[in-house]
């Protein structure tokens, strides 16, 4: 019997027309042999002939009703409604177009989404199960002494493994052009946890981790190209950090990225040797990396380390008391999560609108095709045949719109590569790859159906008598037109929600370019000068080498001021010291005020226009054998004098319960400057110190210069150079950048949400007044008859205008409304990713609302003027 | 009365066809006639009814057809059973056997 439907599914595809033929002959044959009867039994022929027709019911519908029971029936019929759908699509090429490239822009948008969604939150970062990798951190963030570290290993029962890094910026010196580069200290624990091979040679093994067994490095396969010129006889090769030689033992392989957060610049790693530090306490300098043990969840690990560090606490007060197990993954996309969401969300209803507006124009199609499907369903065809038919239709727009948005998406990720925010993690692994575009078809397939549905439902439901009883007449229902009233309204609810998005963060990004950072950032470059690599660099010679440097720099032509500081404001790092006041009591340990500490030399506030407030900055005369001083900031002197005056009081960064009362080194405070953004753009100030560098000469391998110049700063990055150079050519200079730049980089995740969302919300706003015009010029037809008769009876052209756009904006003020209560649930989302705004700010909602009513009242504005140039005679014959 | 069309059971009407057509070979019309004078005109097979379920019943294999021309000369289709179609014959006639059994003991039993 299979094979019998089987051999009879090829006859119907292969010998259609043959088949065809004799069904057509059977039904006709069986009318004539009805109507013979009937003329034996004494009929007329003529009476006979109408009988049986009547009896029989119709050729055409007994051959549908055969068909339909063919096998292959679907696949044939499928074929059938594509051709067709295609014919009908490109009869209205403006129609298509149009949905298919809305359809497009959504679908675009949202794999764009999903694709940044996707490589950076969901997939797992490129090692050995990574989700059993952990991070511990001070607070969670912050670095840990060495010998809580060797403590934790040494007790901890959780881990697998653990070890520790530290950051690292060595000099690369002995080659063509010496350069400052990116590099980790590690314990030999860390590259076997990842369980990444070596593409050549070795890591370094647990012996090297000894003081003056150290001298071993691992390269990342950009250094090994860039330096090397990829060469395999590379191993064994010496080169020289900081003055010191290295052997090269592995080269680690293309893609490879350790640390995945904080140092994720690094591209030399090299054995860690804590020797004497392994007993401090403080110092806090290593990232803890660990592997959880096998059956050991993050509960229980976070369990057992906290035990084991309040037991330290009690044994070494204030050190480390509040280490945090934080999953690898977790730090390094925690951040970026709320912002990547929040998109996606947004792209979401991008893409519903897109839908809305298709259905729309389905919509609109299925009423000026009434007609067509009347005289289709008089003719035999089923109401699962028209919807099937209609349904093909809209797949092809799917469909067409996919692959249009398949390369909206491909151009948009490469444009969220390259233009996205700086400092998103893993945003280089954003690609087009088989997922996205799976999800790219598959989301435009999902909605075609879905979309296409509702409108395929309504226009299978004609009734074929009522609609050819209308004769050709729009043949619509009040139900059709309250479905698209109701998409009108969804349209502009999603809108609003979006251009709530989008003003929420262009207020943030005011808000945020309101911050006064304390100094002027116009016309400063940076550079970081290390000298590490250099002779200068040994006891005695540093503090000379920088005046000299700073008198080069000061006597390049542009050059209006110049300036040396340890740390950078935002872009360098910070160094916690605690301190004691004179005459206060001493604090328990752990609990000791502690500020930023800064060395700066004489011409860093000036050149940086940080005023000063009291007193004098850092001068010439504080040398190495003057009275020690200090320039504190404003919110140190307000904390801790409150209401005296700071200058002359004295504090010491040496802890009196150590260091005998005789021995403590008094810094005299000289001078009060005002508050400065730190590290974080938005953080509340907090302590500061800046100390002369002449004074504390030595700490640290590198200073940044800061110069104010005359013309374009980025110009003037030649001759600065230059003249650092031509006071020692072992020197490296990195990170050369403006002091403008800086900023815009701290703010560059705000700005470019701000950017995206205001793009969303402008697409939205297009496909809403879209949306709404359509609908209401379509009221406008729909009423022609009544505006004729109301205007022959009287009414005025201003009654009639008022009329269409009350209905209009009764439309849009229900969107507007749930688009309110919608918002005031979805902002809460973004509470995070906002600045100096609430979630719920009245302003923004209200601009909204009246941003999206201008935009309904212009879109209605044309088809009501339309109406009231109705000819009420014209109307009338119309009928 | 005769029942509505719609209502007559797919495997009912297959099975009046099978039996109509189990003496000789006939075209719709005469197998239309053939169950209304075996029921004594309790069904009347309408075309839209007839005509899916003769073409549904040949591509099973239980029917099979070929053109001849009837008794007033008209070329007309003509069905005949095949092997298949005589063991569904029997099958359905064995299964609306019990089936009628057990519905007139339910109907006697007091």
């Amino acid at each position: 019997m299979v094979l019998s439907r089987l051999t009879s599914l090829l006859r119907n595809l292969l010998d259609k027309q043959r088949q065809e033929r004799e069904l057509d002959q059977e039904v006709r044959t069986h009318e004539l042999l009805l109507a013979d009867e009937k003329i034996r039994a004494g009929m007329s022929p003529g009476e006979a002939h109408r009988q049986a027709r009547l009896e029989l019911g119709g050729v055409e519908q007994v051959k549908e009703q055969v068909r339909e029971m063919r096998a292959g029936r679907l696949l044939e019929t499928l074929w059938q409604d594509l051709r067709y759908g295609v014919r009908m699509l490109r009869k209205n090429l403006a129609f298509t177009l149009l949905a298919v490239f809305a359809l497009a822009l959504g679908v675009g948008a949202s794999s764009v989404m999903f694709s940044a969604v996707d490589s950076i939150l969901l997939r797992p970062l490129p090692y050995r199960s990574a989700d059993r990798l952990v991070v511990i951190l001070n607070h969670g963030r912050g670095p840990i002494a060495p010998a809580n570290y060797v403590d934790w290993k040494a007790q901890s029962k959780s881990f697998e493994t653990m070890g520790a890094a530290e950051y690292w910026t060595p000099d690369l010196t002995g080659v063509d052009r010496p350069s400052r580069l990116w590099a980790l200290r590690m314990t030999s624990d860390i590259l076997p946890m990842l369980g990444v091979p070596a593409m050549l040679g070795r890591f370094f093994a647990k012996e090297e981790e000894q003081v003056g067994h150290q001298y071993e490095v691992v390269l990342a396969y950009g250094l090994w190209q860039r330096q090397f010129g990829g060469d395999p006889g590379v191993l064994g090769r010496q080169i020289s950090l900081d003055g010191k030689s290295y052997a090269i033992v592995g080269v680690m392989p293309a893609g490879f990225k350790f640390a995945p957060f904080w140092a994720t610049k690094a591209e030399l790693w090299a054995p860690l040797a804590l020797g004497p530090r392994a007993a401090q306490r403080s110092g806090n300098s290593l990232r803890i990396f660990a592997r959880l043990a096998p059956g050991v969840g993050l509960a229980d690990a976070r369990a057992e380390l906290a035990t084991t560090t309040a037991r330290l606490e009690q044994q070494y007060p204030g050190t480390n008391r509040d280490a945090r197990v934080v999953p690898l993954k977790e730090k390094v996309v925690g951040r970026i999560r709320q912002a990547l969401l929040t998109m996606q969300l947004a792209v979401a209803f991008v893409l519903l609108i897109a839908c809305a507006n298709v259905a729309h124009m389905l919509l609109a199609r299925g009423a000026a095709r009434a007609g067509e499907v009347a005289v289709r369903s008089a003719l035999g065809a089923g109401r699962l045949r028209l919807l099937q038919q209609f349904l093909a239709e809209s797949l092809i727009l799917a469909t067409a719109g996919g692959i249009l948005g398949l390369l909206f998406a491909a151009a948009g990720i490469r444009a969220l590569v390259v233009f996205g925010p700086a400092d998103v993690p893993r945003v280089d692994n954003v690609s087009l790859d088989w997922r996205v575009t799976l999800f790219t078809l598959g989301v435009s397939i999902l909605t075609g159906v879905i979309f296409g549905l509702a409108p395929a439902r309504r226009a299978s439901r004609i009734d074929p008598a009522e609609s050819l009883k209308e004769g050709g007449r729009s043949g619509d229902s009040t139900a059709r037109h309250r479905t698209r009233s109701l998409l009108v309204v969804t349209e502009f609810a999603l809108a609003l929600m979006l251009l709530v998005g989008a003003g929420l963060m262009l207020r943030t990004l005011l808000a945020l370019q309101a911050i006064d950072p304390g100094f002027d950032p116009h016309n400063v470059l940076t550079m970081v000068v290390s000298t590490s690599g250099s002779l200068v660099s040994a006891p005695g010679h540093s503090d000379e080498f920088y005046h000299e440097l700073l008198d080069q720099v000061r006597a390049v032509p542009s050059v209006v001021s110049a300036g040396l500081t340890n740390h950078l404001p935002i872009a360098g790092d910070i160094w916690g010291y605690p301190f004691w006041i004179e005459g206060q009591s001493i604090p328990a340990p752990g609990d000791e005020p502690d500020a930023a500490y800064r060395l700066v030399f004489p011409g860093y506030f000036n050149t940086m226009a940080m005023p000063i407030l009291r007193g004098r900055p850092i001068e010439d005369s504080d040398t190495a054998t003057a009275p020690r001083v200090v320039v504190i900031n404003e919110y140190l002197a307000r904390r801790y004098w409150p209401d005296q005056d700071p200058i002359g009081k004295r504090f010491t960064l040496d802890n009196p319960a150590k260091v005998a009362a005789k021995k403590l080194n008094w810094l005299t405070v000289v001078g009060v400057v005002k508050n400065a953004v730190r590290s974080d753009w938005t953080a509340p100030p907090e302590e500061e110190i800046f100390l002369p560098y002449s004074q504390n000469a030595g700490v640290g391998p590198y200073m940044t210069l800061v110069a104010r110049t005359a013309i374009d700063p980025a110009a003037s990055a030649e001759p600065i150079e230059s003249a650092i150079w031509s006071v020692d050519r072992d020197v490296t200079i990195s990170e050369v950048q403006t002091m403008s730049a800086v900023i815009a980089r701290a703010n560059s995740q705000p700005r470019f949400d701000a950017a995206l969302l205001a793009a969303f919300a402008a697409i939205a706003l297009v496909m809403s007044a879209v949306g709404i015009y359509g609908v209401m010029t379509y009221a406008v037809a729909r009423r022609r008859h009544e505006i004729g008769v109301r205007m022959a009876l009287g009414a005025s052209r201003a009654n009639v205008l008022a009329d269409i756009l009350r209905e209009g904006m009764a439309l849009s003020l229900a969107g507007s409304v749930s688009g309110i209560l919608g918002g005031l649930i979805l902002s809460r989302l973004m509470a995070t990713l906002l600045y100096g705004v609430r979630a719920g700010d009245p302003l923004t909602f209200g601009g909204a609302a009246a941003l999206l009513a201008i935009v309904a009242l212009a879109a209605c504005y044309v088809p009501a003027r339309d109406a009231t140039r109705v000819d009420p005679v014209v109307a009338l014959r119309y009928e | 009365m005769p029942p509505d069309q719609t209502n007559l059971l797919q495997g009912t009407l297959d099975m009046m066809i099978l039996k109509a057509l189990a003496l000789s070979e006939m075209h719709g019309l005469g197998i239309s006639r053939r169950i209304e004078q075996i029921t004594q005109g309790t069904f009347q097979v309408k075309p839209g009814s007839l005509f899916p379920a003769l073409h549904r019943m040949e591509e099973q294999g239980w029917l099979a057809s070929h053109w001849g021309e009837s008794d007033n000369g008209r070329r007309a289709k003509y069905y005949k059973l095949t092997g298949a179609g005589r063991r569904q014959l029997e099958a359905e006639t064995r299964r609306w056997g019990r089936i009628a059994l057990a519905i007139t003991r339910t109907l006697e039993a007091s």
